[in-house]
C-alpha cells in the first residue's frame, strides 16, 4: 500500500511535469535508457545535468556582469545551456534559453536579463520537482519506476 | 564494410565503434547510453582536441564518429574537416543549433548527417549506415576500375550481398536508396580506406606525401579535366594502390581546388600587398599547385599563394609543412582564411619521390621545395598499416607543429612549414621547384624581372636538360612587378630552377603572368616541365594560357607554361624538365590567367632554382631541395624570406644552392639575365 502509494505519487508527479510543460518525450527517452544494467540512469543524468546547468548558469551571470552587451558571448554560452536542458527533456528551461538567445540576437540587454532571471527561477524549480520525484522512486521501491503515465 | 563486418563477425553493425566529441557532460552520457542500446562500442571524449590525438594514433579505431558543432576547445566544423582529410572517416555534426545555415555549413564541411539535439534514439539507430555508405561506394569504384567515378556508383556491385545480409534489413531496396545517398554524399565521403575489394582486408590508404605528389603529378600530367582515376592510377604505378583509392582521392582533391580557387579568388597581389598577405590563406604547395594546375584559381590569386606557400614575409603562407589535416582543412574549407584549409593537399606532394617520376632524388628533403608540400607528412605511400604509420604519427607533429604554426600568423607558418618540409624530404616535393612557391616576391618588386632576362636560357642552365631550352623568359621585363616574382622565375626558370626540379614540376609555380600578361595561367603546375614555370609568360609573352603544365613540354618553354604564346618565353620555366608532372597544380590555363603577378615571388625562386637542377641530379637542385627541406637553416642567405625555416623554402634554396654549386650559372644568370643573381632574390633576405 504504502509503496503503491508511493510509486503513484511519483507517477502523479511526472504525469504533472508534462502537463506543465516542465518535461517533454527526451525525459522519457532518457527513462527508456534505464534497465537493469543502469537501474539509476535517469537519476544520474538529471543530477549531472543540474549540476552542470549549475556551472553554465554562473558562466553566463559572469558573463553578464563582466561583458556588458557583449551578446556574441552570452548568447554562446546559452546556445551551451540549451543543448543541455533539450538533451534531458527541461523543456521550459529550454524555451527560456530560445527566449534569452532571442533577445541577444535583438541586443536586448533588458530582455536578457529578465529572460535569465526567468530561467534560474526556472531552473530551481524544476530540480526541487526532480529531486521530489526520485526520492518518491527510492521509497516507492525498485520496481515500477520511469514508467510513462499509461503505465503508472 | 567488409573488414568491418569481417571483423565483428559478420554482425554489423554491432560493435560498430562510434567516437563521440561533445563538451556538454549531459548530453555525452546521454549519447553514450544510448549508443550502448544500440549495441555500438562506444568511446566519449569531451574534447575535440583529444579526439583528435585518439583518432590520429588509431586511425582503424574508429567506424563513425559523432561530434557537436559548438566545442570551447575546437570547431567542430573544424574537426571535421580534420577527421574527413585525415582519417577519412565518416562524421556526423549534432547540434542544438537547427539553423538552416549553420546545417549547411555542416553538409558543406563534408558531414555525412547532422542531427538536432536532442538525439533521439532512432536516429542513433540508422548511423551505421554512414559506414557502410562509405564503403560501399568504395568498393564499387574498386570493382569498376576505369570507369569514371561517377559512373561507378549506379552500378551494383558483389558487395551488396556482404551488406545486405549483415546489416540491412531493407533488403534491395534500401541499398538502392543508399546508393544514391551515396552520389549525393560524394564529396564528401570521399573513401580512401583501402578496401576495394569486399572481402580482403586491405589496408586502408593513407595518402602520404609522397603519394600524394605522384597523384598530383599525374594528374597534373592528364590534366585536371582529363584526369581520370585510372589513368591516373596507371601514371602513378603505385602497388598496391586502387582505382577506387584513386577514384576518392581525386574527388577530394577537385574539391579542394575549388575550394581554394574560391577561397582565393581576388586575392591581392602579393607585391602590392604584402600586409595583406596574411590574408591569404597560405596554402601548402600542394594546394598551390594544384590550385594552380586547376586553372582555376587567378593567378594573383595564385601568387598570393605561393606566397603563403613560400612563406613569404608578407604573406602567411601556409606552409607546406602543414599538418596535413590543417591543410586539407584549408582546403576544404576555403573560406578560412588562411592556411588551413590550404594545406590539406601539401601532403603528397612532398614525397613524390615516386619512382615513376623519378624525378627527385629522394634523398633530399624533397620538400624543400613546395613549402605546401610538407604538409604531407611522409607517410608511407599508400598504404598504412599502423595507425601511426602514415606518417601521421611522424607527421602528426610535423604537421601539428605546422598546423599550428600556420594557424599563428603567417610568418609564423612559414617557419612552421619549413619545418615540416624537412620532414619529408622525399624529394618529390619539388616545392622548391616550384616557382611558383615562391613569388619572386622579395626583391623583385620593381623589377621583378631580373629573371626577365631575356635569352638567358642558354646561360643559364647549363645543365638544363635540352629540353629546358627555353629562351629567356621573359625578355623584357615585362610589368616587372607583377611577374616580378614569377619573371623572375620564369626567368630563372629557363634556365633551370623550374627544371631542375626533377623533372617534376612545381607545383606551385604558377606562372606569373607577369607583366601585362593576361597569361593563362600560368599555372606553374606544367607537369613535368617546369618546375616553376608556369607562368613564362609573364613577361609579356603572349600569354597563351599557360594550361601548359604540361608534362614534358617538349618545348620547354612553351609548353609549360601553357602559355605557348610567347614562345620565348615559356621557355624559361621550366622546360627542363621532365616530364614528370609536378604537380602540384593542374594547369589549367583558363583560371590562371596571367595574374599571378604576385606569384613573382617565385622569381625570385624560381631563378635560383633554374639554375641548373635541370633535372639531374639533383644536385643542385636537388641539394637546394634537400636545402630547403632543411632549409630553416641552410645558411643559405638566400632564402628569401621563408626564413630558414628551414624547409620548404625551395626557392630560396634554390637561390642559395644555386650560387653556391654553381657559381658559374648563377654568374651566367646574373650576367646574363641578371635575373638569376641571387642578390635578386635575396632580397633583403626577405623574402
Amino acid at each position: 500500500m504504502e509503496c503503491y502509494n508511493l510509486q503513484r505519487q511519483a507517477a502523479c508527479l511526472k504525469r504533472s511535469l508534462f502537463d506543465q510543460g516542465y518535461l517533454d518525450e527526451q525525459f522519457y527517452q532518457i527513462e527508456d535508457l534505464q534497465d537493469e544494467a543502469s537501474p539509476n540512469f535517469t537519476e544520474e543524468v538529471v543530477s549531472l545535468f543540474f549540476k552542470d546547468s549549475a556551472r553554465l548558469m554562473t558562466n553566463i551571470e559572469q558573463a553578464m556582469e563582466k561583458n556588458p552587451r557583449d551578446f556574441n558571448r552570452w548568447d554562446a554560452h546559452m546556445q551551451q545551456l540549451k543543448g543541455s536542458c533539450s538533451s534531458i527533456g527541461a523543456s521550459r528551461m529550454k524555451n527560456e534559453c530560445a527566449s534569452f538567445r532571442n533577445s541577444c540576437r535583438d541586443e536586448n540587454a533588458e530582455g536578457c536579463m529578465r529572460s535569465f532571471q526567468k530561467l534560474k527561477r526556472e531552473h530551481g524549480v524544476l530540480r526541487q520537482k526532480l529531486e521530489s520525484y526520485f526520492q518518491l522512486l527510492r521509497q516507492a521501491g525498485p520496481f515500477e519506476t520511469a514508467t510513462r503515465p499509461g503505465g503508472a | 564494410m567488409a573488414a568491418t563486418a569481417e571483423a565483428r563477425g559478420g554482425d554489423f553493425p554491432v560493435g560498430m565503434k562510434v567516437l563521440v566529441v561533445d563538451d556538454d557532460p549531459t548530453c555525452l552520457v546521454v549519447l553514450k547510453r544510448m549508443l550502448l542500446e544500440c549495441r555500438y562500442d562506444v568511446t566519449t571524449c569531451p574534447q575535440a582536441t583529444r579526439a583528435l590525438t585518439m583518432l590520429r594514433e588509431n586511425r582503424r579505431g574508429f567506424d563513425v564518429i559523432i561530434s557537436d558543432v559548438h566545442m570551447p576547445d575546437m570547431d567542430g566544423f573544424r574537426l571535421l574537416e580534420l577527421v574527413g582529410l585525415e582519417m577519412d572517416l565518416p562524421v556526423i555534426m549534432m547540434s542544438a543549433d537547427s539553423r538552416t545555415d549553420i546545417v549547411m555549413k555542416g553538409i558543406k564541411h563534408g558531414a555525412c548527417d547532422y542531427l538536432i539535439k536532442p538525439v533521439r534514439m532512432e536516429e542513433l539507430k540508422n548511423i551505421w549506415q554512414h559506414v557502410v555508405r562509405k564503403k560501399f561506394s568504395e568498393n564499387k569504384d574498386h570493382e569498376h576500375s576505369g570507369s569514371l567515378d561517377d559512373t561507378d556508383r549506379n552500378r551494383p556491385t558483389n558487395n551488396d550481398n556482404e551488406y545486405a545480409s549483415s546489416a540491412n534489413d531493407g533488403g534491395d531496396g534500401s541499398w538502392k536508396s543508399q546508393k544514391k545517398k551515396r552520389e549525393k554524399e560524394e564529396d564528401e565521403a570521399d573513401l580512401e580506406n583501402g578496401d576495394p575489394s569486399s572481402t580482403s582486408k586491405k589496408p586502408r590508404v593513407v595518402w602520404s606525401v609522397e603519394l600524394h605528389q605522384q597523384f598530383v603529378n599525374a594528374v597534373n600530367h592528364l590534366g585536371i579535366d582529363k584526369a581520370v582515376p585510372k589513368k591516373i592510377l596507371e601514371l602513378m604505378n603505385v602497388p598496391g594502390l586502387t582505382r577506387e583509392n584513386v577514384a576518392s582521392h581525386l574527388q577530394k582533391f577537385r574539391l579542394y581546388l575549388k575550394r581554394i580557387a574560391q577561397h582565393h579568388a581576388g586575392i591581392p597581389h602579393p607585391f602590392v600587398a604584402p600586409a595583406s598577405s596574411a590574408k591569404v590563406a597560405p596554402l601548402g604547395g600542394l594546394e598551390f599547385q594544384a590550385l594552380a594546375a586547376s586553372g582555376q584559381i587567378p593567378p594573383q590569386a595564385l601568387a598570393a599563394l605561393q606566397d603563403e606557400l613560400l612563406g613569404r614575409p608578407t604573406s602567411s603562407l601556409a606552409l607546406p609543412g602543414r599538418d596535413q589535416s590543417s591543410l586539407r582543412l584549408a582546403a576544404i574549407k576555403g573560406n578560412k582564411p588562411h592556411g588551413e584549409r590550404e594545406i590539406a593537399f601539401g601532403q603528397p606532394i612532398y614525397k613524390c619521390q615516386n619512382n615513376a617520376y623519378g624525378a627527385f632524388p629522394q634523398s633530399s628533403p624533397g620538400v624543400g621545395g613546395l613549402p605546401s608540400f610538407g604538409a604531407w607528412p611522409n607517410n608511407k605511400l599508400g598504404t598504412t598499416d599502423s595507425p601511426s604509420a602514415l606518417g601521421n604519427v611522424s607527421n602528426s607533429q610535423n604537421s601539428n607543429l605546422l598546423l599550428h604554426e600556420l594557424q599563428q600568423q603567417p610568418d609564423s607558418l612559414l617557419s612552421g612549414t619549413l619545418h615540416n618540409i624537412d620532414v619529408k624530404p622525399s624529394g618529390i616535393v619539388m616545392p622548391s621547384q616550384s616557382l611558383n612557391v615562391f613569388p619572386a616576391s622579395e626583391g623583385i618588386s620593381p623589377n621583378q624581372n631580373p629573371l626577365v632576362m631575356p635569352s638567358q636560357s642558354q646561360g643559364f642552365l647549363p645543365s638544363i636538360p635540352p629540353s629546358m631550352k627555353h629562351e629567356p623568359l621573359l625578355a623584357s621585363s615585362p610589368s616587372n612587378s607583377l611577374l616580378g616574382g614569377i619573371d623572375m622565375v620564369n626567368q630563372a626558370s629557363t634556365s633551370q630552377p623550374l627544371i631542375s626540379t626533377h623533372g617534376a614540376n612545381f607545383p606551385g609555380l604558377m606562372n606569373r603572368s607577369s607583366n601585362a600578361m593576361p597569361s593563362p595561367g600560368i599555372s606553374n603546375f606544367q607537369s613535368g616541365n617546369n618546375p616553376y614555370v608556369v607562368n613564362q609568360n609573364a613577361m609579356g609573352v603572349s600569354s597563351r594560357p599557360p594550361g601548359v603544365l604540361k608534362t614534358e613540354s617538349t618545348d620547354p618553354l612553351s609548353r609549360s607554361y601553357g602559355y605557348g604564346g610567347s614562345s620565348s618565353v615559356d621557355s624559361g620555366l621550366l622546360s627542363s624538365q621532365s616530364k614528370n608532372p609536378q604537380y602540384g597544380l593542374l594547369q589549367n590555363p583558363n583560371d590562371v590567367t596571367g595574374r599571378w603577378s604576385p606569384s613573382q615571388d617565385i622569381d625570385s625562386y624560381g631563378n635560383t632554382i633554374g639554375q641548373g637542377h635541370p633535372g639531374s641530379s639533383s644536385s643542385n637542385y636537388q641539394s637546394s631541395n634537400a636545402a630547403l627541406g632543411k632549409l630553416p637553416d641552410q645558411g643559405r642567405g638566400r632564402n628569401h624570406g621563408f626564413v630558414g625555416k628551414g624547409t620548404c623554402i625551395p626557392i630560396r634554396f634554390a637561390v642559395d644552392e644555386v650560387e653556391s654549386p654553381t657559381n658559374n650559372l648563377s654568374h651566367s644568370i646574373g650576367s646574363s639575365a641578371d635575373i638569376v643573381n641571387p642578390d635578386i632574390f635575396e632580397f633583403s633576405g626577405q623574402m
